[in-house]
């Protein structure tokens, strides 16, 4: 197992290495330069000073070089439009409300569509589950920004339960949360009420029928973990969608989060900020990844065994 | 012997989107103490749906019992409510299923799956149902048992795993047990050996068993009693002695007919023809009446009732009236007849062993 863990480390470390690369090339070719907004005030020889002072004026490849010399040392930078503070530093000031608002959306959304979904397998062909199907379309196909504002204009405008926008307290990331984790939510219950519908129809639930087992048991014993598995599939698409998401949630409810900063470095071409937070986006994901693979051993045994194999 | 369980005019209806189908349509049998009954009939004759109506696992709410009674310990099982054929669900009546590759639950190890309904029925403690499913292990043949009760289903050959199903079935001393199929999923040595097993224990605890397949060769191996059913009903009943030599029902003509036999060096196997009927309206007359090469002008009027032939043989069709033509099974079914009878001859057969 520790092995494997090691093994998949290494392969994440690739990765990281290809998507820096890519990253920095594509970055690159954005019009503009970190200086657009003040270049009026400068003159040609203050300018070529910044220019040269970041290493602006380097050939493309040394430039590219330089970086990764100091990312494998931990260094990623200064910032150009925070007054050269490290990118470090301004991405741990950022991360939590997002982190925070993340992981309450993704936990709160997958359970609730878990439950959602399971209750419409239960009572398939009822009201129950025509209600939640449909909650369930619309929760796919209409975009988080739309319920957003439509959040903020009931819950915080017309019926002032919640706030509308900030971060200062738990009540400031209801409205948020909720916005965030529909999606999730509503994948969830699609997923579960078909993976549920499949296990109920299988042969051992009969055999457990027929060993006089009570329904509820069924449910939550036999039943529930073996249609787990297909669900925990989408957990990593789904975050991923989630981190899109927080990109403009965060803009909606003005949430001090990385988002709402990552969109601003690409607006300003704030280079060594834009590759920190796609770096750290892409750790994330990778990370998600494996962790989906490690549950899919805890929860299928067949899993287990092949991948503990030495 | 006394009855064990006792089945009158049963009907079991499923209502789909195109109406109602009238899966099973008045089945009358008993299951005597210690007997092993075999239901043979083609695909959709309604054997599975009457094994599953004795254990009330039709599904709800789409399958329903309209009609019968299914007599079983002084109680009538199609008028339990569920809570209440839980207590006899895997106590009184248990069941093997036809395909062992799917009927383990794949996240659940073995020792689970079989404390289960010991700790449900039995109210044993956990220990006790452990040293009692290593017994039950033991019992069905599969070796180290103490090591493999920690196995999950998937660390287990075919064969195995039916042993486990088995075991489960037996844990709680059923007095009637219902095999769907328990070996057509097997390859053949090994539903050799599952059928052994089954006769083995059947010996040792005296269960019933409810046996039903389309293999007529298993019949003759594990069979005391055969009931033989068509389109919902059965067709023809009685000793595996009757049914196989002297059968009566065109229908039971056409199975041997189609039974393929080694010392026979027939060209081709004979297939009855047509389909059967559709069940969600079924033919007026006799449901066989289609298929039926010697048809008279009664069988597409009127049901044939159940005649007797002996005090055991009972089959439903109008060549048993008295006023019917003698008609003769077809040529290659009298070889069958006369095949059997030289190969065991009749007294032994009937010994089952």
């Amino acid at each position: 197992m520790a092995k494997y863990i090691a093994q998949r480390i290494i392969y994440m470390i690739i990765t990281l290495f290809i998507i820096a690369t890519a990253t920095f090339f594509l970055m690159k070719l954005l019009p503009g330069s970190p200086f657009n907004q003040v270049a009026a005030k400068l003159s040609d020889a203050q300018m070529e000073i910044l220019l040269d002072r970041y290493g602006l004026n380097d050939p493309v490849p040394v430039q590219y070089l330089k970086y990764i010399g100091g990312l494998i040392q931990g260094d990623l930078g200064v910032s150009f439009q925070y007054n050269n503070r490290a990118v470090t530093d301004l991405i741990m000031t950022r991360i939590g409300p997002s982190a925070h608002l993340g992981a309450q959306a993704m936990v709160i959304g997958s359970i609730l569509g878990v439950i959602l979904g399971m209750v419409a397998a239960i009572r398939h062909n009822s009201w129950v589950d025509y209600t939640s199907n449909v909650l369930a379309v619309i929760g796919i196909s209409i975009p988080s920004f739309v319920f957003a504002g439509l959040l903020q204009y009931y819950f915080a405008v017309q019926w002032r339960i919640f706030p509308p926008s900030f971060w200062d307290g738990p009540e400031y990331t209801v409205l948020p949360t909720i916005a965030l984790m529909i999606f999730p939510m509503a994948i969830c219950a699609r997923f579960m009420r078909t993976e549920m519908m499949e296990v109920l129809g299988s042969d051992y639930i009969e055999l457990a029928r027929a060993k006089g087992v009570s329904n509820n048991k069924i449910m939550f014993k036999h039943a529930l973990r073996n249609a787990l598995i297909p669900v925990i599939t989408v957990i990593g698409p789904m975050t991923l969608s989630l981190m899109t998401g927080t990109l403009v949630i965060e803009q909606i409810f003005a949430v001090p989060g990385l988002g709402e900063q990552f969109v601003r470095s690409i607006s300003v071409n704030d280079y060594p900020m834009i590759m920190g937070t796609t770096l750290l986006f892409s750790i994330l994901f990778i990370g998600v990844i494996l962790i989906v693979d490690l549950l899919y051993g805890i929860i299928d045994p067949r899993i287990r065994l092949t991948g503990g194999k030495k | 012997m006394e009855n064990i369980l006792e089945v009158k005019d049963l009907h079991v209806t499923f209502d789909t989107y195109g109406g109602t189908v009238q899966a099973v349509r008045g089945v009358n049998f008993n299951l005597k103490k210690g007997e092993t009954l075999a239901i043979v009939g083609e695909s959709g004759s309604g054997k599975s749906v009457t094994t599953k109506a004795l254990m009330g696992l039709i599904p709800k709410p789409a399958g329903k019992i309209p009609k019968g009674e299914i007599l079983f310990g002084g109680k009538d099982l199609a008028k339990l409510n569920d809570k209440q054929m839980q207590q006899i669900r895997g106590r009184d009546i248990s069941m093997i299923f036809q395909d062992p590759m799917t009927s383990l639950n794949p996240t659940m190890k073995i020792s689970k799956q079989i404390m289960e309904g010991l700790i449900q029925h039995q109210k044993l403690s956990k220990k006790e149902a452990r040293t009692r499913a290593i017994e039950l292990l033991r019992l069905v043949g599969i070796p180290e048992p103490e090591e493999r009760i920690n196995q999950y289903p998937h660390q287990f050959s075919g064969g195995m795993r039916q042993r486990v199903v088995i075991a489960i079935a037996l844990a709680c001393n059923p007095q009637i047990l219902l095999a769907d199929e328990p070996t057509t999923a097997l390859d053949v040595t090994i539903q050799a050996q599952i059928l052994e097993l089954m006769k083995d224990i059947q010996e040792k605890t005296q269960t019933s068993i409810v046996f039903i397949t389309h293999d007529l060769g298993v019949v003759a191996n594990v069979a005391d009693r055969v009931a033989v059913m068509y389109a919902g009903k059965i067709v023809e009943i009685g000793t595996v002695d009757d049914i196989f030599y002297n059968p009566k029902h065109p229908y039971t003509w056409g199975l041997l007919g189609s039974m393929p036999t080694l010392d026979n060096d027939e060209d081709q196997l004979v297939a009855i023809p047509g389909t059967p009927p559709d069940l969600m309206h079924p033919p007026k007359g006799d449901a066989f009446a289609p298929r039926n090469p010697n048809v008279m002008k009664i069988d597409l009027e009127k049901e044939p009732p159940m005649f007797q032939v002996s005090d055991t043989h009972y089959a439903a069709t109008w060549l048993l009236h008295e006023n019917a033509p003698k008609i003769e099974p077809p040529a290659a079914v009298k070889r069958r007849m006369q095949g059997f009878a030289s190969d065991h001859g009749p007294t032994e057969e009937g010994e089952k062993r």
